[in-house]
């Protein structure tokens, strides 16, 4: 009886460990993205281990999320300095559905950054693995892998890599 | 009596407010459909006197007809086709799912169109959030 007890407290324990691991919040591990590139090539958020990651999830059908790409691209010009020594890097998510959709606001916007979708809209499973309820959404992620924040916007976000990466 | 300006001025406020929020949204509450209500009506069968229509990125709901985003002038087009010869006594169900109703740029062209066409039961369906959180996670039928 002990045992059966004890069996059932282990796995409580564990099952409340992996759920605490899942949830999207400062501190926990990103959950992984394995996703096609607009070229089929699969890019993975593990590939860019080794460098400060901020996680934009968009799509082209989302007014805020396409007005703030030029924000970004700013950003993203800001920062070209770490993004050639490896220490920065954006990986767009979109939540399209239409691939030529999704390919014209890559190009309208001229996005540098790596972009990936499975073109699903909100059937997508990255949507449930982040918890998204809302669009823009986005993480930051550290060199290991590790959730730092959370739904950064404007300056704050820019406050906030600006910050990071001067350390 | 020194407050009637200030009333007055109040009530301008109010009807102004009033008045935006209908120039902003051509539906009445009584015209939304709760997704539970489409969804125990499609889970019984009890759908196909009704016209269920996506007027955003994707036909997620079971039986709906894929118009596309109705933002765009080929695809509102397109819906005024699709509803040509349909009777005007039909209930046609719309939606879009893709962000809440303050930012989603289809379902106003779309709902508009439904009325200028002389329908007499338009209904948009009530996902305040989005297809993900109204429909899918709750399990509703899906294509």
């Amino acid at each position: 009886m002990k045992k059966i007890f004890l069996f059932f407290l282990i796995i409580l324990f564990t099952e409340n460990l992996f759920a605490q691991n899942n949830e999207i919040k400062a501190g926990n591990p990103a959950p992984e993205i394995a996703l096609p590139a607009p070229d089929g090539q699969i890019i993975t958020l593990s590939s860019l281990k080794g460098k400060l990651v901020l996680i934009d999830f968009w799509a082209s059908w989302c007014p805020p999320c396409v007005k703030e790409q030029p924000e970004l691209n700013a950003l993203y010009e800001k920062q070209s300095k770490n993004v050639k020594a490896g220490k920065f890097e954006i990986l767009g998510v979109s939540i399209d559905k239409n691939k030529e959709n999704w390919e014209k606001a890559i190009k309208r916007f001229k996005i540098p950054w790596p972009q990936v979708s499975d073109l699903k809209f909100w059937k997508s499973p990255v949507t449930s693995d982040y918890g998204i309820e809302d669009l823009p959404f986005n993480v930051i992620v550290d060199e290991q892998g590790i959730i730092v924040a959370i739904n950064l916007h404007g300056k704050k976000l820019e406050d906030f890599i600006d910050h990071y990466l001067d350390k | 009596m020194k407050y009637i300006p200030v009333v007055i001025f109040a009530m301008l406020i109010w009807s102004n407010a009033i008045s935006a929020q209908q120039n902003r949204d051509p539906w009445s509450n009584g015209e939304l459909m709760e997704p539970s209500v489409l969804a125990s009506r499609i889970s019984q069968g009890k759908a196909n006197n009704m016209l269920i229509l996506a007027v955003g990125p994707d036909a997620l709901i079971k039986g709906s007809a894929d118009i596309g985003e109705a933002h765009e002038q080929s695809n509102l087009k397109k819906l005024k086709n699709y509803l040509k010869n349909v009777p005007k006594d039909k209930e046609v169900v719309i939606y879009c799912g893709c962000c809440p109703f303050d930012r989603c740029p289809n379902v106003r062209p779309a709902f508009r169109a439904l009325k200028e066409m002389g329908f007499k039961n338009p209904k948009l369906l009530n996902l305040p959030k989005n297809i993900k959180a109204n429909w899918l996670d709750k399990n509703y039928p899906s294509n």
